[in-house]
């Protein structure tokens, strides 16, 4: 398992390089130029050159790739442009709420999708079975901005019980009651990703109470909550981890949408707001943690999933 | 069913804790802001947003009153000499900057020689500029090569303007911003620190000194009411909206026309208008396309538009536009309405014909706009339309505003383009009065009327001869005015201290919750 | 004939599947149909009657352009379907040729797959932002990049489902009858991958609709003066305390259009080859 491991890990590394190269030719052929977005509307294309070649943005990018790789081999990912910070703060400082937003989503996650599911599994073609697959659907169908602004309109204004918009840290004056601010968004993102996780766990649970040792069970005159516990229930925690990597994915994806409703400082707004700006070096930076990182989960889901489920073998 | 129970209960339990936690130090005062703004150095940043932050923390020599007119604020008083060409500043004593040391003629002098050099709007008075130097400890002395009229109001006006620093965070700054470390000013507030995507911290300067005098306009006593001000970016208008609404923000800015109404008919919120008008301003190219220099081309363009329905879709109630053809808004000094007969004609027939007599056969006219400024781009919709009844085959390139600012720096890449002015106190700040902006207006003809301008310091005579440059532009047609845009805040109705009006960025000194 | 029966089959007994189905086809009527059945042109700005109620002539009421909420709906079931079909043609095409010429040429597919590793090590929606900045905001852009970021799930389904195709009998008797490659992947495997191809096209819909709203509320879309649900809604959220119907109805319209998309997906994933019916992602 241990070498497995290593060996897997090691041929993410040629990945890795392929997906900085791509990052760093995709932003740098963006037309526009940081000097000219910091410098505003009345420069002239002089004092935008002149600024370019202070910065260094004048270099050829092939070269500018290899200065930048040599730092960021250091874990040195440059200097912002716009806000004139080491780009690693610049990210530190937006992974909290990112963070504590996925933590939120993925706790909604659990606790809406895997009893929905299960209920609805176990009682398969009812009324309950059907609402909830239904339900589930149409909530997958929902564009994710579309329910945040609603929830905005509904919760924050109308009522008047949750904050509409931001996220002070929870280092901040509240404390942990800052959280509360993240409750509409992590909701929001929820929604569809439970809506998903309903319909796996249903689908898995009622694959499994077709095979042979679940009859056996059932045969053997277990009780059937227990069935339905020991066995179907943990066959569909196999599928949840499974799905853990795409829902990841799906997470950071949708939250640069949620993030840009709820004005929260993460980092799907970073990658937003720093492509608006042209701010190269916090691009390259966001976009090439957020691929290691999934890179990561979808390895350790993997092996997750080799772990949970026997029948799997490591090839 | 027990899905339904749990779910009542982490409702309640959510508006528990939403109760809980709403009460805030009354000591701070939260901005929600359009964005994050580019940086603060005020010399070589033009934002608005950055000023708006910004003119808390820095000061200039002089400021405006409430009629735009300058007065000073680091300064104590000037003489200028029977020639005009020597211009002797006082500074006033006993100011310290946020790191404690004083100010002194070296800061001011360090300060304005990087401003001249690389600041935006430097290069405008310092062309002028034969020597300046300290001739004292708080005196400064300026020696011109001419009479320049507009030096004060260019001294004033802090945005892309001479921002007071210390000498010694300006040794070696050039174009670059300077980095936040070293943004120490003399302002009320001072700089605490940037979280980048979160907020800007100020925190009320202890050893401020104000200048005296009833406030009036930025000008008179200052007094920083607030611990704190917080600017944070809140990027979405729904959001800013609902924010202060609900308490979250005690003052949010641009605020969409189409909610004026609703808002001001709102008891929790105040609605506050600016008392400057922004404009939008079409570009055209002077330098290359086929309205280089055929001006008839360009005038049956400028017939063929109607401002107002523009105007009207873009920003919506009548109390925030004005149909305006001066380039300054009614009420004050530079208004004229030289030219401005020509300023929203409308008329498709005779622009046709202009069109034809100018030559035109239907060669693409490549438009371009920005989707990051809504009002620029519904207006582009309407003027698109109204051009295309008029027969003019107009190409519509939308873009986000970094390309668009990238693109229009060169030549062949465009033949118009959408963007917007800020108000400033002396024409000479318009961005088309400088002949290097995209769109390169450099005839002969604005040349010597832009030397006859600069070197008056005659008000009356300076006003004539503006008068004269409008009408140029009316013309020639480097540009076109789509009309003057009264942009508004909203803010909580706690606050106490704040003007009706905003004369130019909203100010917090003097205002409390 | 035979189509028609196929679709009755899939179809019968599944009455959401069924309504889904129905609703698509209104969508693309409407599509098609959208000069005569809508009652005013999108693109006409009308000043005076900006942001008006819901009622007659304006069903859905005006934008902020005065412009006809209804007909700029009818006209966005087009881009719906634009976009939709675009895409899905897009990926099911690049994806399903890489897919199974991977497979097919294991020495070819080493070198594909892996640069189909690096592309899915970006998530969706981030690598269509990048993209969608780098090149202009246009409908076929739009179709590429949305295309591309499904494309590369294509090719591994396709991909999974070739190699298992390689190693059933009927194969190896067409090689042992000297069949050469083209006859081989055109018409043994191809054939046999029709059925989940078409379910994986539903799904890529689906998704593709909520992806390109995405990217249109993002700014990053199709050209801001294209009528399509994602800009109306990306266009009137500034209005949803005063004007709310503004975001109501093509919002509805996604919703409906995704969930039907996957209704009818799911119907299709039901009645498959159960082969491959764990090698579909869907919903």
């Amino acid at each position: 398992m241990l070498a497995y491991t290593f060996k897997r890990l090691l041929a993410l590394v040629p990945t890795l390089l392929a997906a900085s190269v791509l990052v760093f030719l995709f932003v740098h052929l963006i037309p526009g130029d940081p000097a000219a977005v910091l410098l505003g509307d009345s420069a002239t294309p002089e004092d935008v050159a002149r600024l370019s070649r202070e910065m260094g943005l004048d270099r050829p990018i092939y070269v500018q790739y290899f200065i930048w790789l040599g730092h960021a081999l250091q874990g040195d990912f440059g200097t912002s442009v716009f806000f004139r910070t080491p780009v690693m703060d610049v990210i530190a400082g937006g992974a909290e709420t990112s963070i504590l937003l996925a933590v939120l989503t993925m706790i909604w996650i659990i606790i809406l999708g895997i009893p929905i599911g299960v209920m609805s599994a176990t009682r398969h073609g009812s009324w309950v079975d059907q609402l909830a697959s239904g339900g589930a659907m149409l909530f997958a169908s929902v564009p994710t901005f579309w329910l945040g602004l609603y929830l905005i309109l509904i919760f924050a204004v109308w009522l008047g019980w949750f904050p509409s918009s931001g996220f002070p840290s929870i280092h901040e004056e509240g404390g942990l009651l800052n959280l509360r601010y993240l409750l509409l968004p992590s909701l929001t993102l929820a929604a569809p990703n439970a809506a998903l996780i309903i319909r796996l766990v249903r689908a898995s649970m009622l694959d499994v109470q077709r095979e042979d040792h679940v009859r056996t069970a059932r045969a053997k005159g277990l009780h059937p909550a227990r069935v339905a516990i020991k066995h179907v229930f943990r066959n569909a925690l196999i599928s949840v981890a499974a799905a853990f990597g795409f829902t990841f994915a799906a997470l950071i994806s949708e939250a640069v949408v949620t993030e840009t409703v709820f004005s929260l400082p993460g980092v799907g707004q970073l990658v937003v707001q720093s492509i608006l700006r042209r701010d190269y070096p916090v691009i390259q930076g966001v976009i090439l943690v957020i691929v290691c990182l999934y890179m990561v989960i979808n390895l350790i889901v993997d092996l997750a999933y080799a772990w949970l489920d026997p029948r799997v073998s490591l090839k | 069913m027990k899905l339904k129970t749990w779910l009542k209960s982490a409702v309640m339990a959510g508006a528990l804790l939403a109760c809980t936690g709403s009460a805030m130090a009354d000591g701070m005062l939260r901005y929600a802001t359009v964005g994050e703004p580019p940086s603060l150095d005020q010399q070589v940043i033009t934002s608005d947003l950055a000023t708006t932050i910004a003119h808390h923390m820095f000061e200039g020599l002089y400021t405006f009153n409430s009629s735009n007119a300058p007065v000073p604020l680091l300064a104590a008083g000037d003489e200028t000499s029977a020639d005009g060409k020597t211009i002797t500043i006082k500074l006033r004593e006993g100011v310290s900057f946020h790191n404690g040391e004083p100010m002194t003629s070296a800061d001011v002098l360090a300060s304005l020689k990087r401003w001249g050099e690389f600041g935006s709007r430097g290069a405008l008075l310092f062309d002028n500029v034969e020597s300046i130097e300290a001739t004292g400890d708080h005196e400064i002395t300026i020696k011109l090569k001419a009479p320049f009229g507009p030096w004060k109001n260019l001294m004033a006006f802090i945005n892309g303007g001479p921002a007071i620093y210390p000498a010694s965070v300006l040794a070696g700054a050039g174009k670059e911003p300077i980095a936040p470390e070293s943004y120490i000013g003399t302002g009320p507030y001072k700089f605490s620190k940037w979280e980048p995507n979160r907020y800007v911290e100020l925190v009320r300067y202890d050893g401020y000194v104000s200048p005296e005098g009833e406030p009036d306009g930025y000008g008179g006593k200052r007094v920083a009411e607030f611990d704190t001000l917080h600017f944070i970016p809140v990027a979405d208008v729904g959001t800013r909206v609902a924010g202060v609404r609900a308490g979250d923000y005690d003052y949010a800015e641009s605020i969409p026309g189409d909610l004026f109404a609703d808002l001001d008919a709102d008891a929790s919120v105040k609605t506050i208008v600016n008392g400057s008008p922004l404009f939008g301003l079409v570009f055209m190219n002077s330098k290359e396309g086929p309205l280089k220099d055929n001006f008839a081309l360009r005038r049956a363009i400028q017939t063929a538009i109607d401002k107002v329905p523009a105007l009207q879709v873009s920003i919506g109630p009548d109390q925030l536009w004005r149909a305006n053809g001066s380039f300054m808004p009614k009420g004050n000094v530079w208004y004229t309405e030289a030219g401005a007969e020509n300023f929203s004609k409308g008329d498709a027939e005779a622009a046709k014909a202009m069109a034809k007599e100018a030559g035109y056969n239907g060669e693409p006219i490549k438009f371009m706009v920005s989707t990051n400024y809504p009002f620029h781009y519904d207006s582009a919709i309407v003027y698109t339309k109204q051009l295309a009844q008029a027969g003019f085959n107009i190409d519509l390139q939308v873009y986000d505003w970094a390309t668009l600012i990238d693109k229009r720096g060169k030549a062949d890449q465009w033949d118009m383009f959408f963007t917007h002015h800020g108000f400033v106190p002396d024409p000479i700040l318009i961005s088309v009065m400088n002949d290097s902006y995209p769109g390169w207006w450099a005839t002969p003809e604005k040349a010597a009327l832009k030397a006859k301008f600069t070197a008056s310091s005659d008000p009356a005579e300076r006003e004539k001869i503006w008068a004269e440059i409008q009408a140029l532009i009316y013309e020639q047609v480097p540009t076109m005015k789509t009309g003057d845009v009264y942009t508004y805040n909203i803010a909580s109705p706690k606050l106490k201290g704040l003007a009706d009006a905003t004369l130019i960025w909203p100010a917090f000194w003097n205002v409390s919750k | 004939m035979s189509f028609l029966h196929s679709v009755r089959d899939i179809f019968r007994g599944r009455a959401m599947g069924t309504a889904g189905l129905i609703w698509l086809c209104v969508i693309l009527f409407a599509a098609l149909a959208a000069p005569w059945i809508a009652p005013f042109d999108p693109l006409d700005i009308d000043p005076v009657n900006r942001l008006t109620e819901p009622g007659w002539p304006h069903l859905f009421g005006t934008d902020h352009y005065g412009r006809d909420t209804f007909s700029r709906c009818i006209y966005g079931a087009r881009m719906t379907m634009l976009i939709g079909l675009g895409s899905v043609a897009f990926a099911l095409v690049t994806g399903g040729a890489v897919g199974m010429l991977s497979a097919y040429f294991t020495r070819l597919g080493n070198f594909l797959m892996r640069g189909i590793d690096v592309l899915m090590a970006f998530p969706a929606l981030l690598l269509a932002l990048v993209l969608m900045t780098l090149l202009e905001r246009s409908v076929v852009n739009t179709i590429i990049v949305i295309g591309i970021v499904y494309a590369t799930t294509t090719a591994r389904i396709l991909f999974g489902m070739t190699l298992k195709l390689k190693r059933e009998v009927f194969i190896d008797a067409a090689v042992c009858s000297g069949a050469g490659h083209g006859s081989i992947l055109f018409r043994h495997i191809l054939p046999n991958l029709i059925s989940p191809l078409l379910v994986q096209a539903s799904f890529i819909f689906a998704f593709a609709q909520l992806q390109a709203a995405a990217l249109d509320f993002l700014g990053l879309g199709l050209p801001p003066e294209v009528p399509s649900w994602g800009n109306m809604l990306s266009e009137s959220r500034i209005y949803v305390t005063r004007a709310p119907w503004l975001l109501l109805y093509p919002g509805l319209l996604i919703i409906l259009s995704v969930f039907s998309m996957n209704m009818v997906g799911d119907a299709m994933r039901d009645s498959m080859d159960p082969r491959f019916k764990d090698d579909i992602a869907g919903v």
